[in-house]
């Protein structure tokens, strides 16, 4: 640990931590195999570079051993537009820098943007693959809220929740960190092209594992305590009571970091897992206001800055007392124009107030067209 | 000797005029037909010589050529027989050539003589009319059909003795019983009117937003997609436009006929109803629009005049569904194959029904189990250009027993209103050249669906907002000039456009999973 305090101050990562995430790559089959074990397969991250060849190496254990002895940094793939930094560079974040083991990390966008971003508060958006519609919403706006507020949003770039915050932070115009399961070249699905585009340009993508290398599951694993280690709260979203789901918000627990959820329906299975999260001791969230009451005001002393007012979302001050009505009512369950009318609401007067809110931007039309409110009311 | 005989051919739904020429002179006895005729009218040597020889005449034993002209139009079925036969007559001078040139003479021949009906009846009658002729002779059968069109002596005929007794000036047979010809030739059209009639607005409980979108649909004649999950009636409310549309004018009436009468159903009278098609969701897109074969009609000019409905569109394989674009755009179908082309008229309200994901569930609390892929493919099936011609989306959800509320209208009601709504459109459409507010384009809109100042401001706000491309405002605008037709409105007011923005298409119909 002085040796890596002392050489501290370097540019790019250095060839000992380079060679360790070459070794990770070599090694991504036996570590898939082992991904089913969610507890053995951080064991086996855990260990030193040569005690990790002995254990999962097999039979390539003696030509490893030799490959890693005259190991240079020149055999792995170079992007000109993506930087390696490891511990002892000077840009490495700082939450991550906590043992010996903190991981060189490939940052699409750079690395001083990558320190700039999480010199700001980050927040951790978790969550379901499948998600309800709301589910998609909530993350979404509470992505733009906090984006808007300046603080850092950080997901992985999976399905539903995740996809949905980094959507939520580019609506606000802000920038997010994309933590990805694999390389960065080649980790991103061809749907989520655009989208990861757009992360790259104005935030970041980072990675522990070289450029070509596709992670699969258990890098999938991995970056997850990347992500819950990188931010310094996270919320979930909507999960289901799987370890799954949980991967993440568990890992956060274990490291201390403060975990939020935002509730759903008790019936729902889809939000059995936050449901859990806050049974044991979760706090619970709204909206982006309630994230941003917990950030300022059980962070540590050093950030006590008052927050800034959430902007961005639109504020709903100002809207007329029927169209409010309209959209309380909306929030508590009449989301269609039949449920409206059958509410006592006029039928004509009903569409025309959903149309109105729709407009203005405080209701979509969900699944099967329903509407729902989109910021927590 | 020389005799000249008038018949009409037909192809796919144009029916050609056509010469019967026969020549009879000395020579080794032969019987040739020419004149692009297909196999069935080249087998018609065998039927016309055993038809006159049963009915009692002489087969001359000389040299005999039909030409049928023109000859560069290919000449189709058994329809020109009777033609055939009454020039060979006139040609031997068994029969005077004077009458022959003014009625017209269609029907096959059976071997002793009979005529037998042949399809198309209406439309060689509405042919012959226009070519001029004077009388339209053929089988008792059809005869009923062809009296439809005013202003043409039809003379039944039910044998070739008949049929030579009428071209010699004597009167034609007897039509038959009329309930007796009626069993038998009810046609699909009237048995298709009877069972859409069953069906009554009345009978829909509940989904009180869906039914007043069928109803703005079948005023403004707009395309509509039903949206919603299993069971909660969207097939029922499809099936129900029909008796709500308006019905069919005079000219409506005979093309829809017409259009019958070719493909083989014999109609007794003009059709009252509108058609209604509902194919399975299996059809190809030759089935779909025509064109498998020289003269196959498609699902879709059958509905011309009427209703498509297509019920389970994401099933659709895409290759139909984007035949659809053409006739949904033009209002015909033009097809093309190496050796034929043809143009239909395909003029038709599509109303279209579909889940909203894969499961059916999507939106309906927690039981929708579909992945974000499978709701991504049913979204690629649904957007595009076709949703771009759909101007209605209605949404139904589910609603248990107690929630559903009394029918909203009855199909006497509806009708009424679609029946007024439609007569303000075609006053103030007059000029333009449509009748229907579904046809109206973007420069008529300008002129005719001027909002108020509110419905400017929500409609400028709604293309801030990305709600609305540049089509979408037009269907949008269409939709609420039909809801303020319906409401006997002359302006458009906010609350027409707030009502059709809430019923406008967008790509979010298969659900929103993706962020």
């Amino acid at each position: 640990m002085s040796a890596g305090r002392r050489t501290r101050g370097l540019r790019a990562a250095c060839t000992g931590c380079r060679r360790r995430s070459w070794l990770l790559s070599c090694l991504s089959g036996p570590l898939e195999c082992c991904a089913r074990d969610r507890a053995r397969l951080l064991e086996l991250l855990a260990l030193e570079d040569r005690a990790l060849i002995d254990a999962v190496a097999g039979r390539r254990k003696a030509e490893l051993h030799a490959r890693y002895g005259s190991f240079t940094a020149r055999e792995l793939p170079r992007d000109p537009h993506v930087e390696a930094i490891c511990r002892h560079c000077c840009g490495y974040p700082q939450a991550l820098d906590d043992r010996a083991t903190a991981p060189p990390l490939e940052v699409a966008g750079g690395a001083a943007r990558l320190a700039k971003l999480t010199a700001a508060p980050v927040v951790a958006i978790l969550g379901s693959r499948a998600p309800s519609d709301y589910g998609v919403q909530m993350a979404r706006s509470l992505a733009r809220g906090l984006a808007a507020s300046g603080v850092t949003v950080a997901a992985s770039l999976t399905d539903g929740v995740a996809v949905a915050a980094h959507a939520g932070a580019m609506d606000a115009g802000g920038a997010s960190v994309a933590v990805m399961g694999g390389g960065l070249a080649v980790s991103c699905p061809a749907r989520r092209r655009s989208l990861y585009e757009r992360v790259k340009h104005a935030g970041c993508a980072v990675s522990k594992l070289p450029l070509d290398c596709a992670g699969r599951r258990w890098g999938q694993l991995a970056s997850e305590r990347i992500l819950a280690a990188l931010s310094r709260m996270a919320v979930v979203v909507e999960a289901d009571d799987t370890p799954e789901d949980l991967a993440a918000a568990r890992i956060a627990v274990a490291l201390g970091r403060t975990v939020a959820a935002i509730p759903g329906r008790v019936t729902s299975p889809l939000s059995r897992g936050t449901h859990a999260l806050l049974m044991d001791g979760a706090t619970l969230v709204r909206g982006p206001r309630d994230v941003l009451e917990l950030l300022y005001t059980v962070g540590t002393a050093e950030q006590c800055e008052p927050p800034p007012a959430p902007v961005g979302a639109p504020t709903d001050t100002g809207l007329q007392p029927h169209l409010r009505a309209i959209l309380e009512r909306v929030g508590s369950g009449c989301d269609t124009p039949d449920k409206l009318a059958r509410a006592g609401v006029e039928p004509s007067a009903a569409v025309l107030a959903l149309s109105e809110l729709e407009v203005i931007g405080l209701l979509a039309r969900g699944d099967g067209g329903r509407y729902m409110p989109r910021n927590a009311l | 000797m020389l005799a000249r005989a008038h018949a009409f051919t037909i192809e796919d739904l144009h029916t050609r005029h056509v010469s019967v020429e026969v020549d009879v002179r000395a020579g080794l006895p032969a019987f040739t037909i020419v004149g692009l005729a297909d196999t069935a009218v080249r087998e018609a040597r065998e039927r016309i010589q055993a038809a006159i020889l049963n009915s009692g005449y002489e087969f001359p034993s000389r040299r005999i050529i039909a030409n049928l002209a023109p000859g560069d139009v290919r000449k189709a079925g058994p329809g020109l027989d009777l033609a055939l036969a009454c020039a060979l007559l006139a040609a031997s001078g068994q029969l005077p050539r004077e009458r022959l040139e003014r009625v017209a003479l269609f029907g096959e021949l059976a071997l002793d003589g009979a005529v037998r009906p042949s399809r198309g009846a209406l439309a060689v009658a509405h042919a012959a009319r226009r070519a001029g002729m004077r009388a339209l002779a053929l089988a008792p059968a059809c005869a009923r059909e062809a009296m439809l069109i005013d202003g043409l002596d039809v003379p039944a005929v039910a044998h070739l003795r008949s049929a030579v007794r009428v071209l010699s000036g004597g009167p034609g047979d007897e039509l038959g019983e009329h309930p007796a010809l009626g069993a038998r030739g009810q046609g699909a059209i009237d048995e298709h009117a009877a069972d859409m009639r069953e069906g009554d607005l009345d009978e829909v409980r509940g989904q009180h937003h869906a039914v007043k979108a069928i109803v703005i649909a079948a005023a403004g004649a707009h395309n509509v997609l039903l949206n919603g999950a299993p069971g909660t009636g969207k097939t029922m409310l499809a099936q129900r436009i029909a008796s709500i549309l308006p019905p069919l004018s005079r000219e409506e009436a005979v093309e829809v006929t017409r259009i019958h009468s070719v493909t083989g159903a014999r109609v007794s009278a003009l059709a009252v109803s509108r058609p209604f098609r509902a194919p399975h969701h299996s059809i190809t897109a030759a089935g779909l629009v025509g064109g498998a074969s020289r003269g196959s009609i498609g699902e879709v000019v059958l509905a011309h005049n009427g209703v498509l409905f297509l019920d389970e569109l994401s099933e659709f394989s895409r290759s139909t569904l984007e035949a659809l674009r053409q006739p949904l755009e033009d209002g015909r179908v033009a097809i093309a194959r190496a050796r034929h082309s043809a143009v239909y008229p395909a003029r038709f309200v599509l109303v279209a029904a579909t889940n909203p994901c894969p499961c059916g569930y999507a939106g309906d609390g927690d039981r929708c189990s579909c992945s974000e892929a499978q709701m991504a493919r049913q979204r690629r099936r649904l957007s595009g250009p076709l949703l771009d011609r759909i101007d209605l989306l209605a949404n139904l959800h589910v609603e248990t027993d107690d929630e559903r509320a009394p029918a909203l209208i009855s199909s006497a009601q509806a009708r009424a209103q679609v029946a007024c709504a439609r007569e303000r459109q075609a006053a103030r459409l007059a000029a333009e050249g449509v009748t229907v507010n579904a046809r109206m384009d973007g420069r008529m809109l300008g002129r005719h669906a001027r909002l108020d100042e509110r419905g400017e401001r929500m409609l400028r706000g709604a293309r801030a907002a990305g709600l609305l491309s540049a089509r979408g405002e037009h269907r949008v605008l269409r939709v609420a000039r039909t809801i303020a037709d319906l409401d006997a409105s002359e302006r458009v007011r906010a609350c027409d456009l707030g009502a059709a923005l809430a019923l406008r298409t967008d790509p979010s119909v298969a659900g929103s999973r993706a962020a």
